[in-house]
């Protein structure tokens, strides 16, 4: 029973020299900040709406079922309730309760977000004309984990969420844009 | 005229030590006649055929002797437990993902997975005693690497699968060679 005792010792080291690396990323500049941007064509004023209202917004942010509670649209102090559905934990839905903290349209939006005791955030959406009918859309977020697990697996969850997030950024690029160019015509 | 070297191979791996040698000398024996009496490929043909069919019962015997426990425990500890325990983790972490994502994981993720099964079934492969059980618990170890992919509840590219179950043989039986050169 030697090699049990290797191979379980064997694993063990290889997650305390994970703890050890994922702790020393957990306490790096800029630890729970992700960040993501797209140059598009449309002004300002034509992507304002795709940040700005619940249906629009169920289409490019993957995985977003329901916006309830924003009245149709987003507003400063207004509260509202994003559903998300969570395929790694079974489908099951979601709840993350928003409040606008800040809002100038047609050029940024900050939405305070926390759930249920998973985390709390900051999530903004900063829309810059670079005129010729293009805009700069910068996303950005910072999120605070309760429990001290997450908290540890911040680096890999941050990595995660920033992909996630510059898919998502994409493919509202693609949607405004398709929708620029059928109004041209 | 020796019989076809897969099938041999395969019956000394399935069969294990103690059972190897008897098996293949009565099968060898009668395999050297049907040569005789009709041709190679015949033989060569019943050969294959009668490995095939003993499969089943060789393992059920070592399963029952205990010699195949062995392996099973390699295998399991080896690879099919660090591939779930990450498969939780990464599920964890996607879970965590504060505006939630789908199933499909990081290419340095499942990097990951593929290091911590070399290392486990590198483990494996140094504590074999001798090259037939090092092949069994090679075998053990694909078969179980395998079963956690086909489990995972992310998803696993067709890529990713090919390696893990490739990787977790080839690292046990290169720890064994390395270990038993020493």
């Amino acid at each position: 029973m030697k090699w049990v005792v290797r191979i379980v010792g064997g694993l063990l080291l290889l997650n305390l020299l994970g703890v050890g690396v994922l702790f020393l990323m957990g306490h790096r500049a800029g630890a729970g900040r992700i960040h993501a941007s797209a140059e598009m064509t449309g002004s300002p004023e034509q992507v304002w709406p795709w940040l700005n209202e619940g249906e629009k917004l169920k289409q490019w942010i993957s995985w977003l079922v329901e916006v309830r509670g924003f009245d149709s649209k987003a507003g400063l102090g207004k509260k509202g309730v994003w559903v998300m559905k969570d395929e790694n934990n079974g489908g099951t839905l979601m709840e993350i309760e928003g409040t606008c903290i800040d809002y100038a349209p047609p050029s940024l939006l900050t939405l305070q977000l926390s759930s249920g005791g998973e985390f709390d955030g900051k999530q903004s959406y900063r829309l810059t004309n670079l005129g010729s009918g293009r805009t700069r859309l910068d996303a950005d977020s910072s999120y605070h984990f309760a429990s001290a697990f997450a908290r540890l697996m911040e680096p890999v969850i941050s990595a995660a969420a920033e992909k996630k997030l510059a898919g998502d950024v994409a493919r509202l690029k693609s949607l405004v844009e398709s929708k620029a160019t059928a109004a041209v015509r | 005229m020796s019989p076809p070297s897969f099938a041999r191979a395969l019956l000394f791996v399935v069969a294990g030590e103690s059972w190897a040698e008897c098996v293949a000398g009565d099968l060898e024996e009668e395999f050297g006649l049907i040569c005789q009496s009709r041709n190679h490929f015949a033989g060569a043909r019943w050969y294959v055929w009668q490995v095939v069919r003993s499969v089943v019962p060789l393992i059920w015997i070592r399963m029952r002797s205990g010699e195949f426990r062995q392996a099973a425990l390699a295998a399991l500890l080896g690879a099919a437990v660090p591939l779930v325990m990450l498969d939780r983790l990464w599920s964890f972490v996607y879970s965590q993902v504060p505006l939630k994502d789908g199933i499909g994981r990081a290419p340095s993720l499942l990097a990951v997975n593929v290091a911590a099964v070399c290392v486990g079934s590198a483990i494996t492969g140094t504590a074999q005693s001798s090259g037939k059980a090092a092949w069994t618990t090679a075998l053990a170890l694909a078969a179980a690497a395998g079963i956690a992919v086909w489990a995972s509840a992310g998803g696993a590219p067709v890529l990713y699968a090919v390696w893990v179950v490739a990787a977790a043989p080839a690292s046990s039986l290169i720890a064994f060679r390395w270990r038993r050169n020493r």
